[in-house]
């Protein structure tokens, strides 16, 4: 297959979007905690950042009750995301925190990238809650590129650059969630369920883009 | 549009935003040059770094108009000269560019939509402020080249290209002189002025 030069696709958004999946026994199919940051450089909705934390995904409840929350500076551009993407996404789907998640500001986020290798982390604050995403023992940076039947959601096209970490937490107000790093299958290889995603752009083809009209 | 295999052959040699405006005189000389860079990735960390030829067609410039490397990551800007930047002709064969005083970068921030109206990048560090203005925004494309369209003449790269029709590079609040020309980027005619997001470079193997 040849390159074509100009996706004729048309581009939705485009940013970071790392993420961090806890699983307390590794043999469980399940996953304890489903986490997912933004930082997203250019949308139809302006830029933002976002950070997803399910740590009860199958309870219909927010915060503070369980620990199902979203904090954004971009409500508008992530209620885009969160029905368009997220929903879409195997692990997330059909889990009723990500309805139920408490949707809170979010005043202040702090990158801590260290060398990108050893520690990496990503800190929102707002509305009385401190969020950390820590991922640790990241591997060399993988391109991918990935077409429409074989992204998450299977109606986009997606271009990313994924880093696998050894091990990751997340923290709220400094209590760590349940859960380790796990393995899974990923583009046709095991991978490890915490990941950082830089310059990731995603794509409605073409033809659904003409479809849509 | 991607290929079918998930995971494209070869090293990622950095990632990130690339932006840039080359303004020409009247006779169609390069009258000033901006590109900025934010890297999310490169084997020697994170950074941001501008590249300014205030002056492109000497060796030193002016304080008006001064050639000069603002960068918070000393370590990326070498990097960058050597991996990247000197393999860009336009860049790497001006006079300035083998002796460009570097300056710390004290304080970086973007502001603006790039698909809205306006987007800017402003850069500022031990006494001089370069701020970068792109208007006139086109909507975002994505692009995918092989080694033959792009300048390094060695990388597959993956980018996002914003063109814009109307930009300026003001130093220390003084704009610098010139127009926007046009070139072609795989067979598409765009201007001089451009974000760039997202944008990948990757060694293929047969280089690696």
């Amino acid at each position: 297959m040849t390159r074509v030069s100009h996706n004729p696709g048309r581009v939705d958004w485009s940013g970071e979007n790392p993420g961090i999946y806890l699983k307390q026994d590794p043999a469980q199919a399940h996953y304890d905690t489903l986490a997912l940051f933004f930082r997203v450089a250019l949308s139809p909705y302006g830029r933002g950042h976002a950070a997803i934390v399910l740590g009860a995904p199958d309870q219909a409840q927010g915060w503070p009750h369980v620990p199902n929350l979203i904090m954004t500076d971009n409500q508008r551009m992530m209620r885009w995301i969160v029905d368009g993407w997220v929903t879409k996404m195997p692990t997330f789907i059909g889990k009723a925190g990500l309805g139920a998640m408490t949707w809170l500001d979010c005043d202040s986020v702090e990158k801590r990238p260290s060398d990108l290798k050893a520690r990496y982390s990503e800190t929102l604050r707002g509305s009385g809650v401190t969020l950390e995403m820590i991922w640790q023992d990241m591997g060399p940076p993988l391109p991918v590129e990935v077409t429409k039947e074989n992204s998450a959601t299977k109606e986009h096209e997606m271009y990313s650059v994924f880093l696998e970490a050894k091990a990751a937490q997340v923290k709220i107000n400094g209590t760590a969630q349940p859960g380790q790093v796990a393995d899974r299958q990923f583009f046709g290889r095991t991978m490890s369920t915490a990941f950082l995603a830089f310059s990731e752009t995603w794509v409605t083809p073409a033809e659904t883009n003409e479809g849509d009209a | 549009m991607p290929l079918n295999e998930p995971v494209t052959p070869g090293v990622v040699d950095w990632t990130g935003e690339n932006p840039g405006i080359l303004l020409k005189d009247d006779n169609g000389d390069f009258s000033a040059m901006a590109l900025f860079f934010r890297v999310a990735w490169s084997p020697v960390g994170q950074g941001q770094v501008l590249l300014l030829y205030g002056t492109p067609g000497a060796v030193e410039g002016t304080a008006e108009a001064p050639n000069v490397i603002l960068s918070d990551n000393p370590a990326l800007t070498a990097f960058l000269k050597e991996n990247f930047i000197g393999k860009l002709g336009a860049f790497a064969n001006a006079p300035a560019f083998a002796t460009l005083p570097e300056l710390g970068a004290q304080a970086v921030r973007s502001s603006g939509d790039p698909m809205g109206h306006r987007y800017t990048e402003t850069i500022a560090g031990e006494g001089l402020t370069v701020e970068l203005v792109w208007e006139e925004l086109e909507a975002p494309r994505a692009l995918e080249l092989t080694p033959d369209q792009v300048g390094t003449q060695e990388h597959t790269m993956f980018t996002l290209l914003v063109p814009s029709h109307s930009a300026q590079i003001i130093v220390n609040g003084k704009p610098l002189p010139g127009k926007l020309g046009t070139r072609v980027q795989a067979g598409y005619e765009t201007t001089t002025a451009f974000l760039y997001f997202s944008e990948t470079w990757v060694i293929p193997p047969e280089v690696s």
